[in-house]
């Protein structure tokens, strides 16, 4: 800087200028989604907040004017799309909306299996094609989609939700194919387990999950910032040293990895509960 | 009613100024520079006690927004524990600045205020229609048993002549501590000139701290008398 003050901003600074960037936050009731959006709100971008938790919305804006909600179900395609056409395409879109019910493979009802694929899945696939053709057709912009550590490592009672995410880890690894030098940086986050509401109602139910370590919400936050600043086919952004053991080993000696999660939750009987990720 | 803050994450750091030349310029709150480090005798050469910070508000009753502070440690006047003087209070949204003014009397104005809390090194500018005013980099330090930070500080501040008193109470986790480790680069605004003044620009940090999350409460405020 020189003595007049007048600088380029610095190489760190992920951060634009007020009202000059825009961002689409789901899941932004609560958890994961919420902090995000406030983060985001925070360093003076505007943010459109969506969920189905209309409670959750408000209680995320609170004294935010930069930041809107909207009440959407990301596993409705035309609600997704509408959306968007009313927002425009924003330059930042962190897509963390999923559900997360735990049930044994064989009791769990068919029509909650197809809702977990349908929010988890399907509501990436809206997501995307809501917002993808603006973001090429502008030759940039930052699409951050949340998976989970649970498409890499499945532990028993997550067939479904793991299975979505798996189907999130392919889709976004084709895109990156397809789109890897558009300008567009796509991230596939695979948080391990955060603590977020959704995580402390399974723990309610099955305190051994409880007993693993639980990775605060501000780091899978961090570790997303720094990603935005690696190259564009850099997928995969896996928070903390622990998932990236963990994925290595998966890979290396996918047998202790097998050992290790027969124990992590015990299959028990009527346990299907539908939660809501933010 | 206390307001509450339930997440917040801070870069700090503090640096040793000329005692005289840091009175004169809060003279106008009617408080007194505190000179806690041991030192010369001869009061010229006293030193006080200047902290720089930058905080991002995620979650709290004032709404998401960045903050950069500019605080002296003064001697309170009925003869209380050392508390922080709250000079400059730049924030980066509306509705903090309105609170921040009417409720505690901070000299909050509003201006861009980048900050880098995800990297090893912590950043932060803050502008005013691009130009910068003052850039602040907080190197890493080493973990902290919990509790390491004040749990209580009373926080003080003068606007339009009135000076009020704000206890503030802090939650800290994830704390780091360093001797040194902040640079903090001076631009073009009177602040950045009253710094240059007290020899920061380039200036080498007493110690500089990180809080990965702070919750906060401030009381309401009470007048001081002169």
């Amino acid at each position: 800087m020189n003595r007049t003050g007048e600088t380029a901003p610095g190489s760190w600074e992920v951060v634009p200028p007020r009202g000059t960037r825009t961002a689409l936050v789901t899941g932004a009731g609560s958890g994961l989604g919420a902090l995000a959006a406030q983060r985001l709100a925070a360093a003076g971008w505007d943010v459109v907040g969506v969920d189905v938790d209309e409670a959750g919305l408000g209680r995320t804006a609170a004294r935010s004017p930069n930041m809107h909600t909207r009440v959407c179900d990301v596993a409705d395609p035309k609600a997704v799309e509408a959306l968007v056409a009313e927002i425009g395409t924003p330059h930042r879109v962190l897509h963390a909306a999923g559900i997360g019910p735990l049930s044994p493979a064989l009791e769990q009802p068919l029509d909650e299996v197809e809702r977990v694929v349908r929010v988890n899945y399907l509501g990436t696939v809206h997501v995307v094609r809501a917002v993808l053709p603006g973001m090429l057709a502008r030759g940039q912009g930052e699409l951050i989609l949340f998976s989970s550590l649970a498409a890499w490592l499945t532990a028993p009672l997550t067939s479904a939700y793991a299975a979505a995410k798996s189907a999130v880890n392919a889709y976004a690894e084709a895109l990156v194919r397809e789109h890897g030098d558009s300008g567009v940086k796509i991230r596939c986050v695979c948080p391990p387990q955060v603590d977020t509401p959704m995580l402390r109602r399974i723990v309610e139910r099955y305190p051994a999950v409880g007993r693993t370590r639980i990775m605060p919400p501000r780091l899978v936050l961090d570790e997303i910032d720094r990603s935005l600043a690696r190259p564009a086919r850099d997928l995969y952004v896996l928070p903390g040293g622990r998932a990236r053991a963990a994925v290595f080993l998966q890979r290396h000696a996918p047998r202790i990895v097998d050992l290790v999660l027969r124990q992590a939750i015990r299959p028990g009987r009527g346990l299907s509960e539908e939660t809501r990720t933010g | 009613m206390p307001v509450r803050i339930r997440d917040a994450a801070v870069a700090s750091a503090m640096f040793a100024v000329p005692a005289a030349p840091a009175q004169t310029l809060i003279d106008y709150s009617g408080l007194r520079v505190a000179t806690p480090i041991p030192g010369p005798a001869r009061p010229t050469r006293r030193r006080a006690i200047c902290s720089l910070a930058f905080i991002r508000y995620a979650d709290g009753d004032l709404g998401p927004y960045h903050e950069f502070a500019v605080a002296f440690l003064v001697r309170p006047p009925d003869g209380g524990p050392i508390g922080a003087f709250i000079h400059w209070l730049p924030v980066n949204q509306a509705f903090t600045l309105d609170a921040g003014r009417t409720i505690w009397g901070f000299p909050k104005e509003i201006a861009d205020i980048p900050i880098d809390l995800a990297s090893r090194i912590k950043r932060c500018a803050v502008r005013f229609g691009g130009r910068t005013a003052l850039e602040l980099a907080v190197k890493p330090g080493l973990p902290m048993p919990g509790g390491a930070a004040a749990p209580k500080v009373d926080a003080y501040s003068c606007l339009d002549g009135i000076t009020r008193r704000t206890p503030w109470t802090m939650s800290p986790s994830g704390v780091r501590l360093r001797p040194g480790g902040a640079r903090l680069t001076l631009g073009d605004h009177p602040v950045a000139d009253e710094l240059r003044g007290l020899g920061l620009h380039g200036a080498r940090a007493l110690s500089s701290s990180t809080v990965a999350h702070l919750a906060m409460e401030f009381a309401d405020a009470t007048e001081v008398r002169r």
